[in-house]
């Protein structure tokens, strides 16, 4: 089993005052939870945060966790044989997590407790959240994921029409109750990979479209991508940076058919160094052009 | 690795409270005081009230958030108010970062 230093993680010492751990675990909770910070790594972070205090908050736990003494985060280490016997009856050999050990730790307690009081009383299995991290193409055509689960991996099957942010349930495909309580759900949280031209917003997708001066200025027949293939457009005469071009039903598509829009951004682009002739040229546009680009500057004064 | 391929349920389907409060580990008066602050749409179902799917996300966020800060459930609502509102600016962000040159 691997040593995990809960101290170490909520950054405090041993024989700390029980006040202080919860100081400590307030403090970093704030910091990490996922709902409030957008660190990369939070979520995992928060996760090992919560786990060295549910551990540390437990004075049974907490007893039993300074009696493995003390070792390198991520050493190798066996747990006292008595162990086996008081939390992890019958499955000794396995391959456990740290985590799940004390888990099962209260778990075994608090059942124990109720097996004494007579009844027992049903449990709901546990709920299993996966983080499915998704491309652009995936969603677009719907995918499966991989999901490990105690007892065997299972493959959910995800339609296409999801969107980034979306999160999915499936209701009685957890961990199993027990006591007659009902199986635990699965729950997944879809993110978006970043592609590394569409940029999605809900079920739309936008797409930068540079265009030159005089493809602007003239008009033009652009092609671009989309997520099934190329497709030509046309730029009208007198095009704007920043104007939007809209291809409806060409972004993701909707559980329900039909689709988000594709939105191609105009934006001028200009080469950085000009030929001699192309500098001719624009000398001649300028003399030639009556274009005035800042009419609102004219006769006022700074002072409006 | 099993085989076993699960399938979404349609993610429309409203959620009864029962089910809700079993999914979320959210309490039941929790549950009447954040729909009196107009945390959760309602409407009649067989037994009770009736909740969109996404309710249930919802509770359960309120749930961590309780857990891990001590919330009670005026705070619960207003955490999720604020929450779903940043949401929202981020979404509108989003939107018009995409209007901009990178």
């Amino acid at each position: 089993m691997k040593f995990k230093d809960y101290y170490e993680t909520l950054g405090i010492e041993r024989g700390e005052r029980d006040e202080e751990i919860k100081k400590a675990y307030r403090r970093l909770a704030r910091q990490y939870h996922p709902d409030i910070s957008k660190e990369p790594g939070a979520e995992d972070r928060f996760k090992e945060i919560s786990e060295a205090y549910e551990t540390l908050s437990d004075p049974e736990k907490r007893q039993a966790y300074d009696g493995l003494g003390r070792h390198h985060p991520g050493e190798e280490f066996r747990p006292p044989p008595e162990w086996d016997a008081r939390f992890w009856q019958g499955q000794a050999h396995q391959e456990v997590d740290l985590s799940e050990l004390f888990e099962q730790m209260g778990f075994r307690t608090s059942q124990r407790r109720r097996q004494a009081g007579g009844a027992e009383f049903p449990i709901r299995g546990q709920d299993l959240e996966v983080v499915a991290r998704l491309t652009l193409d995936e969603v677009a055509r719907g995918t499966q994921v991989t999901l490990e689960r105690p007892g065997g991996n299972v493959r959910i099957r995800v339609p296409m029409g999801v969107t980034d942010g979306e999160r999915l349930r499936i209701p009685g495909r957890g961990g199993p109750g027990s006591g007659g309580g009902p199986d635990g759900d699965v729950y997944i949280h879809i993110q978006l990979l970043p592609h590394p031209l569409f940029r999605p917003v809900g079920h739309d997708l936008y797409l930068e479209l540079p265009v030159t001066p005089w493809e602007a200025a003239l008009g033009a027949e652009i092609e671009l991508p989309t997520l099934d293939g190329r497709v030509r457009v046309t730029v009208k005469p007198g095009a704007q940076a920043g104007q939007k071009l809209r291809l409806a039903g060409k972004g993701l598509p909707m559980r329900g058919g039909g689709g988000g829009d594709l939105y191609g951004v105009l934006q001028l682009v200009m080469p950085k160094e000009f030929s001699e002739r192309e500098q001719e040229l624009y000398r001649e546009l300028a003399t030639e052009s009556s274009f005035q680009p800042r009419p609102q500057f004219t006769g006022g004064t700074t002072r409006g | 690795m099993a085989d076993d391929l699960l399938i979404l349920v349609d993610a429309e389907a409203p959620v009864e409270s029962a089910e809700l409060l079993a999914a979320s580990g959210l309490a039941q008066e929790e549950l009447v005081e954040l729909v009196e602050f107009g945390v959760f749409e309602t409407s009649d179902g067989v037994a009770g009230w009736s909740f969109q799917a996404r309710a249930v996300h919802q509770a359960r966020r309120a749930v961590k958030l309780r857990d891990t800060f001590g919330l009670n459930p005026p705070g619960m609502a207003l955490a999720l108010t604020y929450l779903e509102k940043i949401e929202a600016l981020e979404q509108r962000l989003r939107e018009l970062e995409c209007l901009l040159p990178r």
